[in-house]
């Protein structure tokens, strides 16, 4: 009895020495998935996105000049204010989208730390987008790991104009 | 701590040897309240991230030989510094429950036993987290989170051992399967640690206690309580002689069973 009092105890600190895993295996990237397309399947020929008021030469988030149907881009919102504007240059065309949001800071893990969560209430589009869809107004660390098919936002722009 | 370590070793290796362990003619049985420390509690900086500290009083009482109802109660300081964040966390918990006696207890004097048992856990604390880092294409951001009362209703399954090295003085172990049932909610940080239960992170958290304590021998007696039966088939072998020759165990008559006689 008495030598297992102690081998246990001597087998237990050694496996408590070991059990803390110092490292992070989580996504902390919030990034809002969005899917472009023209109406009446129209292809994108060049489309380049860039945030509103970030003019800066190396400012631009996603530039693609391979013609598809659609386009699928992960975008950030805003840290600081409860809505993100986007300008979309689309087939040369150029258009506005502005995203409401309300966020908060959400714990991931203790190595990984913290990831803004947001909730997108609405949103202000130029004229020459045609329709937007939100379909998962929940964006938070784990948006980037939808499938394919799946986004949090649609949008569409006017085959006329584009 | 190695220091620490060392003399706790040599302490108990010292004391569990049979000369020391030896008593004199068995007279009376002396039971009574314990009442101890968790000295893991105090090994948990060196054995933790963050800079986790506190203290856990336990005590138990026999009831009916085998039974120990328990009730411990303690305190933890938890300040965990990362790089993007920093989080704090301190509060004050309670437990009760009961462990039971598997083991046989040998003689009137024999009062080393394996338990199992189980424990209802309830803590109240708060956290706070500063200084949280978040950047991305629009810039970075410090933020922090208020302080937070909180709560925690928790399970826990027992299994260990307690041991008489010194006459009243107890050294054991036990280790803890713990089952979070109700935490307070935060829609911004759900507690990565709580204290009485420990880390939350990976599913049912483990932990476990090394207790020493004092037993004051207050209620004697002159009878072993008995071990106690856990149901199933009584194996004829484990309380009476065997004839080996019996057919009942197989035997060929050729010495194929065995004679547990004392």
């Amino acid at each position: 009895m008495r030598f297992g009092l102690i081998g246990f105890l001597l087998l237990l600190l050694s496996l408590e020495s070991c059990t803390d895993e110092n490292r992070c295996y989580d996504s902390t990237d919030t990034l809002m998935i969005s899917s472009f397309s023209v109406s009446g399947f129209k292809n994108i020929n060049s489309m380049r996105i860039r945030g509103v008021n970030r003019n800066d030469v190396g400012n631009i988030l996603f530039s693609d000049s391979t013609s598809s149907l659609t386009k699928r881009v992960p975008l950030p919102l805003s840290l600081s204010a409860d809505s993100t504007g986007f300008i979309f240059t689309v087939n040369g065309k150029i258009d506005t989208l502005f995203v409401r949001h309300k966020m908060i800071i959400s714990f991931i893990s203790e190595y990984c730390g913290f990831a803004p969560a947001y909730t997108m209430s609405g949103y202000r589009r130029s004229k020459g987008i045609d329709s937007v869809r939100i379909t998962d107004a929940k964006v938070n660390s784990q948006s980037i790991v939808k499938t394919t098919n799946d986004q949090n936002i649609k949008i569409y722009f006017n085959s006329s104009t584009h | 701590m190695t220091k620490i370590l060392r003399f706790i070793l040599i302490v108990l290796l010292i004391s569990s040897t049979p000369a020391l362990a030896k008593t004199k003619a068995e007279v009376w049985r002396y039971e009574g309240p314990r009442v101890g420390v968790d000295i893991s509690r105090f090994l948990l900086p060196a054995m933790s991230s963050g800079n986790r500290s506190g203290w856990e009083l336990q005590a138990d009482i026999p009831y009916k030989g085998n039974f120990f109802p328990t009730f411990e109660t303690g305190m933890q300081w938890f300040d965990d510094k990362q790089a993007t964040f920093h989080y704090k966390n301190n509060g004050a918990y309670g437990r009760l429950g009961i462990d039971m006696n598997i083991a046989k207890f040998e003689s009137l004097k024999d009062h080393d036993f394996m338990f199992v048992g189980f424990r209802y856990g309830y803590a109240i604390f708060n956290q706070q987290t500063d200084s949280i880092k978040s950047s991305n294409y629009w810039g970075s951001r410090v933020t922090s989170l208020d302080r937070h009362p909180m709560n925690a209703h928790w399970g826990e399954l027992v299994f260990g051992m307690k041991g008489e090295l010194l006459p009243n003085f107890f050294f054991g172990w036990s280790l803890r399967a713990k089952f979070p049932l109700v935490v307070t909610n935060d829609q911004n940080i759900k507690p990565y640690i709580i204290p009485g239960l420990g880390k939350t992170g990976n599913g049912t958290p483990f932990d476990f206690s090394i207790n020493v304590s004092y037993r004051f021998p207050i209620f004697k007696t002159k009878s072993i309580p008995k071990p106690i039966s856990i149901g199933g088939a009584k194996h004829p072998g484990l309380n009476e002689d065997i004839d080996p020759n019996s057919q009942d165990f197989g035997g060929s008559g050729s010495g194929g069973g065995y004679n547990r006689g004392r």
